[in-house]
């Protein structure tokens, strides 16, 4: 016990440990009325490091090359011990972390977090949402199954109805006219270095910026909804009399966490084949096309906007349109008023979306 | 090192592009790319009577339903509208009634010799059957105990003998089935069915053999025996079957304790709250 109190004195007279225990964690403040859609980052966050670990857990066994990659694969889900569990968390993790990145996202919409000063805890959050789609579909190919290939070959070709440079930028995805080996190569180079660099970078830049700007005030339960802040100089949001981050909203955050894992562990164990179809387990082969290849369920919506409109390229801009709209939402809503019930237009627009979306996407299932 | 230049200016150029691209979603798309058609099925299938009929029927066969197609039996070239039918292209067209064994055996080597040992292969010629008689010709069927019917026993003989071959065989059918059934499923499950898939393959070459002798005493043991290995087959499916049922069991405690773990940290939270 000595040894531990000395330790701690050690660290203590060069770290100043109680004086930011104080600061980031009891002392830190957060408001009354914060809810359970404020857990969405932390849950993000423990999927992101799960992510990481279970994917350092398949490199061991995982093979990126064309010729080796599926029967690697195999081997993990049938020969590895507990290879099957660490590849399920990972698969169906990743189509966790865009669900909650949506849910994340969509929270933020409704309470108006987006808002004036949080524009760049906006954008870099949009940043993470395409990074996470990017770090998703480049981990579509390392399989190397029928889904994989084939899924890829349509994903990339998409990119040649860019008029003039499209078959150039179709070429440099690929490193070939055709999806094969090269490619793997870069989207293997892509999922394991280059885009969770980068995600973890912006993770670290979006509570770099909600660490200095402060956590914003939900607007539920309150008289005043409006936006309080000026604009003439920085300052940080803080809650006078708010609850304090540790214990309390800390544990608030690990209940929803072990609900989160409790949902995760239920689809591994009771149904592992929610986002696999019959061609997930059979090997890539160029010369047989699958009779229906779908891309995943949050790519849906895009595939079939695409459907609807004669010309890809206009399909393509629209969509294009669409997202730089969402990614500079900020700059364009200037209103105070951050009450979804008090922005009728705001929530006509958003419910509208949000439906379109699901609309598109049930359609795209079936079409 | 030109060419390395030339494509850095372009991706400079492009960047803000691929940006958009990426946000886009880059999972979507529409053009899946088609299979190739060939040129047989292409005119002959608009060809009304006798020349249009066999695209109909090959269309539900096994043979389109594994990628076998016109070209692959009659020969020709698929892929050229004026020398398609050209014998220069190798096109053989219909063979003759005797030749149909030899025109299948190209392929199912054993069987056609299975076939020519038979009693059924000895009377070629002469009124016996030939492949296509119980196959038929275009809407070539999976070879199963169906095939063994009175209605096409019937056509040259009494189905007395061939009852009695078919209940022998009956039981191995509906295991090959049964198993070959539980392995898909366990493969669309991303279990390794390749070692399983090959004894299944191994026990149903076997008992194709089979299907055209007339031994009813050679069928009956040949059948017992088959059915010792499909049970081998059949014991590991059951353990792979008992281990995700493990699974599932250890599933419920991880879920279980994952709940408990969220009720512990709510009620510690209304602790300090």
């Amino acid at each position: 016990m000595n040894i531990l109190k000395s330790v701690y004195n050690w660290c203590e007279v060069r770290l100043g440990i109680k004086e930011l225990v104080e600061k980031e964690l009891t002392g830190y403040l957060l408001p009354r009325n914060i809810n359970f859609w404020y857990s969405m980052g932390s849950i993000i966050l423990f999927i992101f490091v799960m992510q990481v670990l279970t994917g350092i857990l398949l490199l061991v066994y995982y093979i990126p090359e064309a010729d080796k990659a599926f029967g690697s694969v195999v081997g993990i889900m049938n020969r590895v011990p507990f290879g099957w569990l660490i590849r399920m968390c990972h698969v169906i993790g990743s189509n966790m972390m865009v669900l909650f990145v949506l849910f994340h996202m969509l929270s933020v919409l409704f309470m108006g977090s987006y808002k004036s000063p949080r524009e760049l805890n906006w954008l870099t959050g949009f940043v993470l949402f395409t990074l996470v789609q990017a770090l998703c579909l480049t981990g579509y190919l390392l399989p190397w199954s029928q889904l994989s290939f084939w899924a890829t070959t349509v994903a990339t070709n998409s990119v040649g109805a860019i008029p003039h440079i499209g078959q150039f930028l179709v070429e440099f995805l690929r490193g070939g006219k055709l999806v094969g080996p090269p490619t793997l190569g870069r989207f293997y180079t892509l999922h394991i270095a280059v885009i969770p660099i980068l995600l973890a970078s912006v993770i670290g830049a979006h509570i770099f910026f909600l660490e200095r700007i402060g956590v914003s005030t939900p607007p539920f339960g309150l008289d005043n909804t409006k936006n309080r802040w000026q604009g003439d100089a920085f300052r940080y949001e803080g809650h006078p009399g708010g609850i304090p981050f540790f214990p309390n909203y800390l544990l608030r955050d690990m209940t929803s966490i072990a609900i989160y894992f409790a949902l995760l562990a239920a689809v591994v164990f009771f149904y592992p084949n929610l986002f696999f179809t019959k061609d997930t387990f059979i090997q890539a082969n160029p010369f047989q096309t699958p009779a229906h290849i779908k891309p995943e369920w949050y790519f849906l919506a895009n595939y079939q906007t695409l459907k609807l409109f004669p010309n890809e390229f206009i399909g393509l801009s629209i969509q294009g349109a669409a997202m730089t709209f969402l990614a500079l939402l900020p700059f364009i809503d200037r209103g105070n008023e951050k009450h979804p019930l008090k922005r009728p237009l705001f929530l006509a627009s958003a419910s509208g979306g949000i439906l379109l979306f699901i609309a598109l996407m049930v359609w795209g299932h079936y079409s | 090192m030109n060419h390395e230049r030339r494509m850095m200016k372009t991706l400079i150029r492009i960047g803000p592009l691929l940006l958009v691209m990426l946000m886009t979603g880059p999972g979507a798309a529409s053009n899946v790319l088609a299979q190739e058609e060939i040129v047989c099925i292409h005119c002959h299938s608009s060809m009304p009577g006798r020349l249009g009929e066999p695209v109909k029927l090959w269309r539900d066969s096994i043979h389109a339903a594994n990628g076998i197609a016109c070209n692959d039996c009659h020969g020709g070239d698929p892929k050229d509208v004026a020398n398609a039918m050209s014998p220069a292209r190798g096109f053989l067209g219909a063979p003759k009634e005797t030749a149909i064994p030899d025109f299948c055996g190209r392929c199912h080597v054993g069987v056609k010799k299975d076939y020519l040992q038979s009693a059924h292969g000895k009377a070629l010629g002469k009124g016996g059957p030939t492949c296509v008689t119980c196959h038929s010709n275009h809407l070539v069927l999976k070879a199963n105990l169906d095939i063994i019917n009175e209605k096409n026993c019937s056509k040259c003989h009494g189905f007395e003998q061939a009852r009695i071959i078919r209940e022998a065989m009956q039981q191995t059918e509906s295991l090959i089935v049964s198993i070959g059934e539980r392995i898909d499923r366990f493969k669309g499950e991303g279990v390794d069915t390749d070692r399983l898939g090959k004894g299944l393959f191994s026990s149903r070459n076997r008992f194709h053999t089979m299907f055209h002798d007339l031994d009813v005493e050679k069928v009956k043991q040949e059948s017992t025996q088959i059915n010792v290995d499909l049970n081998k087959l059949a014991g590991t499916l059951d353990k792979i079957a008992d281990q995700r049922n493990k699974r599932k069991l250890a599933g419920v405690w991880v879920v279980g304790g994952a709940l408990l773990a969220a009720l512990i940290c709510y009620l510690l939270r209304k602790t300090y709250d």
